[in-house]
């Protein structure tokens, strides 16, 4: 855990975050809004004080309430993970800017982002499906798309988000949509 | 087969050869429905109109030019991938490669299992080197646990892991003089692969998928038959190497066809999002055992080796100096193993506290690395699977303009990615 780095995050970035800057094990983490991508991406990549070169990783994740898109990096100025969170996403048409144009080749990771959870980024070249296949409608790795099993037919069955399946299409599934408490 | 041949009845029952063949007409388990059917073709063009804007330049073609479909079942392509070649003439002008065929949507499987269970869904992914799937995994539980992993097991899962990227870097050499159009070097390098997966299959009791990390520490401590079979080839491990080395370097078809092919810099190799010995070879030296230490890398003494030239032999004389690497590791790590347990103590059903969790580590490939949340139920929230196979794959089009076609394979070969991890 870096604690000068918190502070410096703080100091740089203090009107941009939406939540506290959090620090666990080797991790810190930083909230903003999906309109502070690129300032703070930018920030973090230019300036000597950050340098954060390596994109390590960038995904999607669906809380239930809204959609997050999460990104990873890494830099020699600093032993800690950073985690920079675009927070409060709406879950109906979730738009965020793209960060290809720093990073190449976060093309494909946001291709799956938008694959798995409908995530659109805007400024990517080509943002179509990349596992599913062109003429499907669904993203799986959203919270109300659950898995067809027979886990059903058994003597547990809807216990678990995997074994409920017979949600009829087009209904929204709020009750039983698996959720992060809101600051998780 | 035409209607007129006699043909064994193989559904049984109630349809006899004596009906003839009529009778099998608008069946659904007609033999004939299948036999005839025509098997397809995958057109390279899609037939919808383009979506987006790089889809739209890329099916376009300019004068001379023409598309060509390759996979998805290809030998070069290391599993089904589908890459469609732009050509002009025999030049390669672009490429797309289209994913999926492989999906089985372990990020959702994750979801649904309980943390356990996670850990064997991650064997499969990249499959010449499952323990490096697991680890990623097994950390990033430890950290929402918040469990010390005691330092015997910590010791163990380095061995393993070592041992398995020697045998993923050996079947890498093999595969890429297989794509080259060389038979013998994959026959010599599955010799030093079966070795050590048999040694890890006495370790772990199975040859591929190990499914040997636990949260909190490793499934078993060392055995005598395991640490027999280690000796064994350590006494000859480096020699082995060697031979197997000296069968391509100093080979000079093999050398001049790889040298200056697939060249990239480091600057655009950090772009694309490269890592591991392909970001390496470009001259960064970094290694996320070293870059973010995690596990008993601080205490052991290695180099990073680097390549400034970026081509694929560049890319495959490093993964050869990685190997002698990862012998001075397991070296290390056999003589300061410390005593003690192999697991953490820990309830059989797990609840971590809410929070996230994010751990990479350095696989054969590059960075993989888990990132998982908990919402406090004994199954994770989200499980997301970095995959360095996935990105490099991106970077084939980078690479590929302007060879020839014959070199896409070698290309993809020095990029060694899994599709097994690609498609996750």
């Amino acid at each position: 855990m870096d604690r000068s780095f918190k502070a410096r995050l703080e100091r740089r970035f203090g009107d941009q975050l939406t939540g506290p800057v959090r620090q666990r094990h080797d991790e810190t983490e930083v909230r903003i809004g999906p309109g502070d991508v690129v300032p703070v991406i930018t920030a973090l990549h230019d300036e000597p004080e950050f340098s954060f070169e390596f994109l390590a990783d960038l995904c999607g994740v669906d809380t239930g309430e809204v959609m997050q898109v999460v990104y990873h990096l890494w830099s020699p100025t600093t032993p800690d993970w950073l985690r920079v969170i675009a927070d409060g996403l709406s879950r109906e048409d979730p738009r965020v800017p793209s960060v290809t144009f720093m990073w190449k080749g976060a093309e494909w990771m946001e291709r799956e982002a938008y694959d798995m959870f409908g995530i659109t980024f805007e400024g990517n070249r080509d943002l179509r499906r990349i596992y599913m296949p062109p003429d499907y409608q669904s993203f799986p790795l959203r919270k109300d798309f659950y898995l067809a099993d027979d886990a059903a037919r058994s003597p547990g069955a809807g216990v678990r988000p995997m074994e409920q399946t017979h949600v009829p299409r087009d209904t929204v599934a709020t009750g039983k949509v698996r959720r992060l408490s809101p600051g998780t | 087969m035409t209607a007129t041949t006699p043909r064994p009845d193989v559904t049984g029952s109630h349809h006899t050869s004596s009906l003839g063949d009529d009778a099998f007409a608008g069946e659904p388990d007609d033999p004939r429905v299948q036999l005839d059917r025509d098997l397809g073709v995958f057109e390279p063009v899609p037939p919808y109109p383009p979506r987006t804007e790089r889809e739209a330049e890329f099916y376009t073609l300019r004068d001379g030019e023409m598309f060509l479909n390759m996979g998805p079942q290809h030998p070069s392509t290391h599993g089904v991938l589908r890459v469609v070649l732009k050509l002009d003439g025999e030049k390669v002008v672009d490429l797309d490669p289209v994913l999926g065929y492989l999906h089985r949507g372990v990020e959702k499987l994750c979801e649904n299992a309980d943390y356990h269970h996670s850990i064997a869904y991650l064997d499969p992914l990249e499959y010449v080197s499952s323990l490096f799937c697991e680890w990623p995994g097994v950390m990033a539980f430890e950290k929402l646990l918040d469990v010390q992993v005691p330092r015997r097991a910590e010791y163990i899962r380095v061995l393993s892991a070592e041992l398995n990227r020697i045998a993923s870097h050996s079947l890498f050499l093999g595969w890429m003089a297989l794509d080259l159009g060389g038979l013998t070097p994959i026959l010599w390098s599955f010799i030093e692969r079966d070795t050590i997966v048999e040694m890890l299959a006495s370790l772990t009791g199975q040859r591929m998928l190990f499914n040997y990390f636990r949260i909190g520490g490793v499934n078993g401590d060392l055995n005598h038959e395991f640490m027999s079979r280690l000796g064994d080839w350590m006494s000859h491990a480096t020699e082995q190497v060697e031979a197997g080395n000296t069968l391509l370097n100093e080979n000079e078809i093999f050398v001049r066809r790889m040298r200056g092919l697939g060249k990239i810099d480091s600057k655009t190799a950090l772009r694309m999002t490269m890592s591991g010995p392909n970001l390496r070879a470009t001259g960064v030296p970094f290694d996320m055992r070293r870059a973010h230490p995690y596990s008993a890398y601080p205490e052991l003494d290695f180099d990073i080796p680097t390549r400034q030239e970026g081509d694929c032999l560049a890319r495959y004389l490093l993964r050869m100096d990685e190997i002698k690497q990862s012998l001075r590791i397991i070296d290390q790590c056999l003589h300061q193993m410390p005593d003690g347990p192999v697991m953490a103590k820990l309830p059989r059903l797990l609840r971590p506290r809410p929070g996230r969790a994010y751990a990479g580590i350095e696989a054969p490939r590059g960075q993989y690395a888990v990132y998982a949340i908990s919402d406090g139920t004994d199954q994770p929230f989200r499980m997301r699977i970095h995959d360095p196979s996935f990105l490099h794959l991106q970077s084939v089009g980078l690479m590929m303009p302007g060879h020839l076609v014959a070199d896409t394979m070698a290309i993809m070969a020095s990029l060694d990615p899994i599709m097994g991890g690609v498609d996750k």
